[in-house]
């Protein structure tokens, strides 16, 4: 068919209707105010059992042992970054040490010898950067105060160490030896000047165009921990981990830039050089992003709870995306609302939420009280964009923000239980939403409202059951198969806390998390820390469970093998099961036969064995069985097998959509159509 | 004035030659709907093997369950791969469209029925413009023996053309897109700005696509009217005949781009989505199959309306160089028919 002037015309009117507001419900060019408020959902107690574990003084939130004052000056021209820190570190380990450890992520892309290029290189992921798309991160001096009190320069002493994997050529480590020990709860104060050149985006930091989004971006220190220190190199399916404390930062940009960081912005400073500073000062938080350009729109909205601390929310949103500032206010304040309601209150009162600038690739990322959510320029209301990502990045708040796990050896605990709770958010307030395909290129957006999305598939069911045994989860997450590390990390987590909510229930899940969020927040807990919390609050340590879901990659799958229903004589027939467990992993699970005259019989398996019979004389004969018919067991990697049923329907249900199929075939025919 | 006259008088004419052969556009259709059919029989058999007599089959039949199908994408092979959302309805035409835009690899069994397909619109070629061309019944025979008259110089034809297409996307598409589209984009901050530029990508290639096929549309016709023997000799006429009258080629080549247009827009508003099965399952594919066959008919009439507009500037209006073939023109056969 000669159908590509056409095509081109249909794309067009495509995009005609995709920015029509009466199409998508959006009503361009003006904000309007959102309900912040949604009390639509269940009440629950605020807060926990546990009382807070804390040693600090009044109105600190953390122990504030990692310190930072930050001048950094930003060359737009030379997309260069060079900058002053002075750090002040007290430690709170139980023991000393004689160094200071710092974080160069920049040098992960500083040559293709990285540990994280070459991760990435061995899994097939990103291919290397172009010529100009290389950064780094140079220290230039290192000054640490002596116990008299006097300037020490130890630029000499400062060299790279690879823990992880003794890749000599990997920059992302450096260790200080500070040439005396540091005792607990001893300070130390040391100041570093580095010169750093800006990535093309990698790992969601970078610049594109004029837009920047800037993370680890400064020499930050690692965490003392009661074996050594924990300053893991940049991996390529890893994120990071450090210490509370207070961050004063000021940030030299061009006059007119908008600028966006973790904590508030303090004062503003035009230099009458063409350039601005801007002040931004964060408390018990663990990390500072920041973000700048002068393309972006700037709203802001405030969400208050009758029992929750009010929160300021900072809009930055794309030009483009004027239409979506609604969507964008409106999701945030429904995860403020859920997560404060269930685990607990979002203390520090402002949020500031980056719509990143088409390829950016910063989308989709947290940061102590920043971060990016991910929007396009055309994105029907009922698919996820951006609710789905905001949700989880405002959730991270609760989990990374102020339950600070270590991302590099336990993603799942942030990553994981934030998948969770954000697709229990969605099902909670973003209902129907629909699976949306991308055409031409990715820019033509297609929703299908055949298919709406279940928070199951926001558990990311599919996702996971491609990868289910990629990695056993309790595998350090550095260790994780970069390309298949979010399967586990994310979606394997999700499913499996999902399916405890089923098993314990909605009410004691948020008590176990709330009881968790309550006890470790403004901490570092380990998985250890969670199963205790789980133990403690359910009564029950679900040792079985967490090693099948948790300590091993084995995979679940129960079946039904057999099912007959033969006529033994007068009203009387009778009715055989054969279940079957497939997988490895075991759970227990329910098996119900249903008969025609609607009674039905449930056995409790305990799934051990490889297959288990069921068998019954009845005066009437069975209909169907179904294994875990309630889906309990959400990990179920092929649930389509768990039923069998005597009335078949699977010769209909496949005519229908080999035919549907079919007309595809045809029209991708004619369209091949146009070259004869 | 003239010109736009010419254009609409070839494009009525073009749908009346059309309208006058129904038994072309029936056998058309036809090979749509039988190299369809084994394959979708095919991905039947997996669909039934993966359904099985689950309790899921029923809630696949009487709808749609998004979860069974990932569970199906995630063990299928072949043609399984292409089971996804983007085979209903309206969906089906973008995924299309935009898969041979952006220049997608299909999968081999569905490559394989590609090939046959466009095979048989080779062979079929000679003889739907020498029936457009003639405007008279020509029979069975006369129709085939047309085709097989047509069809080696056709498959030289496809020869130069495919080569030329493989080509525009073996090195101009991956040039365009992965090289100068990614170099201009790349440092773009505005999404819609990137978007002008793909559209402005597509346009461009598909300039080339429309041109190259407007020649060789041509081209068939003039072997076809003309009788040429050369492939070569009737490709340069073809080039002629455009550069000398191309508002008149362009603009009906417009017009029926139009009613494609119209098509779509008409397909986008009707086309049927996942639906029950039995009657809705039915009388969706019946809708499904005239929007097939008006795509079916609109191909033809870019073929009819074509070899019209030709005609029409040789002042003959039915003139076609060659006799109507005699087939079998054997000895031997003539005294087996006796």
């Amino acid at each position: 068919m000669k159908f590509l002037i056409a095509a081109i015309s249909c794309i067009c009117a495509l995009v005609f209707i995709g920015t029509d507001p009466s199409v998508f419900g959006q009503e361009p060019g003006t904000i309007q105010s959102v309900p912040l408020l949604d009390n639509s959902g269940p009440q629950v107690p605020l807060g926990t059992e546990a009382p807070p574990v804390t040693n600090h003084p009044p109105g600190w939130l953390s122990p504030r042992n990692a310190n930072y004052e930050i001048d950094a000056r930003l060359d737009h021209d030379a997309k260069t970054i060079r900058g002053r820190e002075t750090i002040r570190w007290r430690n709170i380990s139980g023991q000393p040490t004689a160094e200071l450890q710092f974080h160069l992520y920049w040098n992960a892309w500083r040559d293709a010898d990285s540990t994280w290029l070459r991760e990435r290189r061995v899994s097939g992921l990103d291919p290397e950067p172009r010529v100009d798309g290389w950064a780094s991160m140079d220290v230039i001096s290192v000054r640490v105060k002596d116990a008299a009190g006097d300037w020490q320069d130890l630029t000499a002493q400062m060299r790279f160490i690879a823990p992880d994997d003794g890749n000599g050529l990997d920059r992302t480590v450096m260790t200080v030896p500070l040439g005396r020990e540091v005792g607990p709860e001893a300070t130390v104060e040391a100041e570093l000047q580095w010169n750093a050149t800006i990535p093309r985006p990698f790992a969601r930091t970078g610049w594109v165009g004029d837009y920047y989004f800037v993370a680890q971006w400064f020499p930050k220190l690692g965490v003392l921990e009661e074996g050594g220190w924990n300053t893991h190199q940049f991996h390529a399916a890893t994120e990071f981990y450090s210490d509370f404390g207070v961050y004063d930062v000021r940030l030299t940009v061009p006059r007119g830039f908008v600028v966006g960081a973790s904590g508030r912005e303090t004062s503003r400073t035009d230099n009458g050089d063409g350039t601005a500073t801007h002040a931004y000062h964060g408390e018990d938080i663990h990390d500072l992003a920041w973000t700048a350009s002068p393309n972006f729109i700037e709203l802001t909205q405030r969400f208050e709870h009758p029992r929750l601390p009010s929160v300021d929310m900072r809009l930055l949103l794309q030009k483009e995306r004027r239409s979506q500032a609604d969507r964008y206010f409106a999701i945030t304040a429904a995860t403020l609302k859920r997560y404060g309601e269930w685990f607990g209150p979002y203390p520090y009162g402002h949020l500031t939420i980056v719509d990143p600038a088409f390829e950016s690739q910063s989308d989709g990322m947290e940061y102590p009280t920043l971060i990016t959510g991910r929007g396009r320029w055309l994105s029907p209301p009922s698919v996820q964009t951006p609710e789905m990502t905001t949700a989880h990045e405002a959730g991270h708040q609760w989990w990374y923000g102020m339950v600070a796990t270590n991302e590099a050896e336990h993603a799942w605990m942030d990553e994981g239980i934030n998948t969770y709770a954000t697709a229990r958010v969605i099902d909670e307030v973003f209902t129907p939403n629909h699976v949306e395909l991308r055409y031409f290129g990715g820019f033509i957006p297609w929703a299908f409202p055949d298919l709406p999305l279940s928070r199951l598939d926001n558990d990311r069911l599919a996702g996971y059951r491609l990868n289910a045994e990629a990695d056993a989860p309790w595998t350090t997450t550095l260790r994780y198969w970069p390309g298949s590390s979010t399967a586990i990390t994310y979606y394997k987590t999700a499913l499996w806390l999902h399916t405890l909510e089923r098993r314990l229930g909605w009410p004691m899940m948020q008590r176990i998390l709330a009881t968790y969020f309550e006890k470790w927040k403004f901490r570092h807990p380990k998985p250890t820390d969670f199963f205790d919390v789980v133990r403690e609050v359910s009564g029950q340590g679900h040792v079985v469970f967490f090693d099948e879901a948790y300590r091993s990659s084995n995979t679940f799958d129960y079946g039904v093998q057999a099912f007959r229903s033969d006529r033994q004589g007068e009203n009387a027939y009778r009715t055989t099961v054969v279940v079957q467990r497939l997988g490895e992993a075991v759970f227990p699970v329910d098996v119900v036969t249903t008969f025609e005259d609607r009674t039905e019989v449930n056995e409790t398996w305990d799934g051990r064995d490889r297959r288990v019979i069921f068998a019954y004389e009845r005066p009437a004969k069975a209909v169907s069985v179904q294994v875990d018919p309630d889906r309990v067991l959400l990990l179920d990697v092929a649930y389509s097998n768990n039923s069998r049923t005597l009335t078949p329907r699977g010769n209909e249900a496949s005519l229908k959509w080999s035919l549907t199929w079919l007309v595809w075939l045809q029209d991708l025919m004619l369209t091949y159509g146009f070259f004869v | 004035m003239a010109f736009s006259s010419r254009i609409l008088t070839s494009w009525r004419d073009g749908w009346r030659r059309v309208a006058a052969a129904p038994a072309v556009a029936a056998g058309v259709f036809a090979l749509t709907l039988l190299l369809a059919l084994p394959l979708a029989m095919v991905l039947r058999g997996a669909l039934t093997s993966q359904l099985g007599s689950s309790l899921v089959a029923g809630r696949v039949a009487d709808g749609v369950d998004y979860d069974w199908w990932q569970e199906f994408s995630a063990q299928a092979t072949g043609l399984g791969t292409t089971f996804s959302p983007s085979i209903l309805g309206f969906a089906a035409t973008l995924d299309n469209v935009s898969g041979v835009l952006d220049g997608r690899a299909e999968p081999a069994p569905v490559a394989w029925a590609l090939a046959l397909y466009l095979a048989g619109w080779m062979f079929l070629s000679g003889g739907i413009v020498d029936r457009y061309a003639r405007q008279r019944p020509t029979r069975t025979h006369g129709f085939f023996a047309a085709c097989g008259v047509y069809g080696f110089r056709f498959l030289r034809l496809a020869i130069v053309a495919g080569l030329f297409y493989w080509w525009l996307f073996a090195f101009v598409h991956p040039w365009l897109f992965d090289t100068q589209y990614v170099n201009l984009t790349r440092g773009l901050g505005v999404e819609r700005i990137a978007f002008l530029w793909r559209v402005a990508f597509y346009s461009a290639f598909g300039a080339l696509l429309v041109l190259a096929n407007l020649v060789f549309d041509y081209t068939k016709v003039r072997i076809v009217v003309e009788d040429r023997r050369s492939v070569v000799g009737a490709l340069v006429a073809a080039v002629r005949f455009i550069r000398r009258r191309p508002r008149q080629a362009l603009g009906l080549y417009a017009l029926n781009s139009l009613v494609f247009v119209a098509l779509l827009a008409l397909w986008a508003l009707v086309a049927p989505g996942a639906r029950g099965a039995g009657f809705s399952m039915w009388a969706g594919l019946v809708v499904a199959q005239l929007y097939i066959l008006a795509r079916l008919l609109l191909k033809l009439q870019f073929m009819a309306s074509q070899t019209a507009l030709f005609q029409a500037n040789l002042a003959h209006a039915a003139y076609t160089a060659a006799p109507v073939p005699v087939w079998p023109e054997s000895a031997a056969a003539e005294t087996i028919a006796r």
